[in-house]
């Protein structure tokens, strides 16, 4: 054997000076170029796919109302009889969101773990950030995206009848009259649980009669620039107040990608490597892509199950319980990227922990199931998840540096 | 007097047990016995109602042979709730009231939730 390779390692001499030779001599210069012209290619792939300056995504809306819509976003008196405000589960330090898996409503207390410990009513999905979510083009909301603007057209459970056509205005609307979430099913309530507009419009008056009596200053304020007596302010006036402190505090700032584009900063290796497989291989700019990282639409992750679901018993049918169309079965909207970093844990119902779990559950989904420990309705909805997935077909195998690289570059996304 | 006193103490004390047994009693010892069961039970016909549905919606979105025969083993599949049924009137006849049932479910639909405090346990969630 030593002789073979001593052979063979004769032959290969003349080669390996050849190429020894190039690397000492030209190669430098060579690579230079390559390197330069490969930072160029990310640059232009990433502007290709919709990237926009954040200052060309913010919407300047009502934001003179948006110091009263801090106010109502940090008051439990946005929810008439549960103690809950928006900002219980969309904490500004845990990135927009409330860093536990599913979000906890109606008799919790306190912030995130605490909150989750405290025995509050589960709200079967993952918290989802804010960050963008009244920016140009946000145009698709929730998880199940219950709420969307297409086409100028409204689409939600208001039917013709959508308070507003701008998509943040009309999705305030919704937290504060779900039962569990942030109302209590009291006799109030129940006899007002009709399903209809006119029902709902009831509850809206008594949250707009809390807020004037616990919230005085702000409220007044409201009344004072939206030129209106206070008995008139409806709850729409405090939507456009809430959506214009979102809007302005969630919005989307300067991030390391943005400097990159720019040409002002530029990325390590890792995260070049990272850029180079999020648009390429990894093919996650199939979905997310345009100015927030998400395409708006609709895909089966296959990512694993948390808590007992929208459906309940472990299951979560996602899009279509808004849409009923079978063929929406198990699809949730592709999530923005920006600060995806700071969001976790990730997925739906907040099964995943780390963005490199993230990641994998597109691609390689069973190294995230604890198969051994699912009983067999858990190995069934999963079977069922994997058969109707979008993204394992697209996303092509991925190694683990690779995995890394893209959470690498993942991080450029934050501010 | 004496006599008819004792007789009435006697039925005084059949009675409250009765009354116990009738609405403290059985339905706990009915509870105990099939709690399992109901939520067994109440599982099976959820989820072939929901299937049932979702067939019904295929049908609406995309008819064809295939979804209408998915459709008809969907109606047959109902059938499922019928022990369900049986099971949930044999509780109500032993006094197990109608919120007793609904928590009973409500503790079946949810029971993952402790899934969530495991879950931050393992990952040693802290903010």
């Amino acid at each position: 054997m030593p002789a073979i390779l001593l052979n063979m390692l004769k032959s290969m001499k003349l080669n390996i000076s050849a190429v020894l030779l190039l690397i000492v001599g030209h190669a430098p210069s060579d690579l230079i170029a390559s390197e330069g012209a490969r930072e160029q290619l990310i640059r232009d792939v990433i502007i290709e796919n919709g990237f926009t300056p954040h200052e060309n995504l913010y919407i300047d809306k009502d934001s003179e109302l948006s110091p009263e819509g801090k106010v109502f976003f940090e008051s439990t008196h946005m929810s008439l009889n549960g103690n809950i405000a928006c900002a219980t589960c969309h904490v500004s330090k845990i990135g927009s969101s409330d860093g536990i898996p599913n979000a906890v409503g109606v008799r919790g207390h306190g912030e995130s773990i605490e909150r989750l410990m405290s025995g509050g009513k589960i709200v079967p999905r993952n918290s989802l950030a804010l960050w963008g979510v009244g920016s140009k083009g946000f145009q698709t909301l929730f998880w199940d995206g219950k709420l969307s603007f297409v086409d100028g057209k409204t689409i939600s459970q208001f039917g013709s009848t959508a308070p507003s056509d701008d998509p943040l205005v009309t999705a305030v609307h919704l937290p504060p009259v779900e039962i569990r979430e942030t109302l209590e099913e009291d006799a109030f309530v129940l006899n007002n649980k009709n399903e209809t507009v006119a029902g709902v419009d009831v509850i809206y008056g008594a949250i707009v009669d809390n807020l004037r009596v616990h919230e005085p200053d702000a409220f007044e304020a409201l009344a004072v620039k939206r030129k209106i007596p206070q008995e008139d302010v409806r709850f729409l006036d405090v939507a456009f107040a809430l959506a214009a402190f979102i809007r302005d505090e969630f919005r989307i700032k300067e991030t390391r990608i943005e400097k990159f584009v720019s040409g002002s900063d530029s990325f390590s290796d890792t995260e070049l490597f990272g850029a180079e497989v999020f648009y390429g291989k990894g093919g996650c700019v199939i979905c997310h892509s345009g100015p927030n990282f998400t395409d708006q639409q609709f895909y089966t992750v296959p990512f694993p199950q948390l808590g007992f679901g929208k459906n309940g018993f472990g299951i979560d049918y996602g899009r279509y319980n808004a849409t009923f169309n079978p063929s929406d079965l198990y699809k949730f909207r592709t999530p923005s990227l920006f600060n995806v970093a700071n969001t976790r844990p990730f997925g739906h119902s907040g099964s995943v922990y780390t963005l490199e779990e993230a990641v994998t559950a597109h691609y390689d989904p069973l190294a995230l199931a604890s198969i051994e420990q699912y009983d067999s309705l858990q190995r069934h909805e999963l079977s069922k998840v994997l058969a109707l997935n979008d993204t394992v077909g697209t996303v092509n195998f991925l190694t683990e540096d690779e995995v890394a690289a893209v959470t690498e570059f993942l991080k450029t996304l934050s501010f | 007097m004496k006599k008819i006193l004792i007789i009435l103490n006697v039925m005084a004390t059949l009675s409250c047990i009765a009354i116990g047994s009738k609405f403290v009693l059985m339905p706990m010892f009915a509870e105990t016995l099939f709690k399992n069961d109901y939520q067994i039970l109440m599982f099976k016909c959820d989820n072939v109602m929901r299937d049932h549905l979702i067939a019904k919606n295929r049908v609406m979105f995309e008819k064809s042979d295939k979804s209408l025969a998915q459709l008809k083993a969907a109606e047959i599949a109902l059938m499922s709730c019928h022990d369900y049924d049986r099971l949930r009137k044999k509780l109500k006849v032993w006094g197990v009231t109608d919120s007793e049932l609904s928590h009973m479910g409500l503790e079946a639909i949810e029971k993952n939730a402790s899934d969530i405090i495991k879950y931050v346990e393992i990952h040693e969630v802290k903010y």
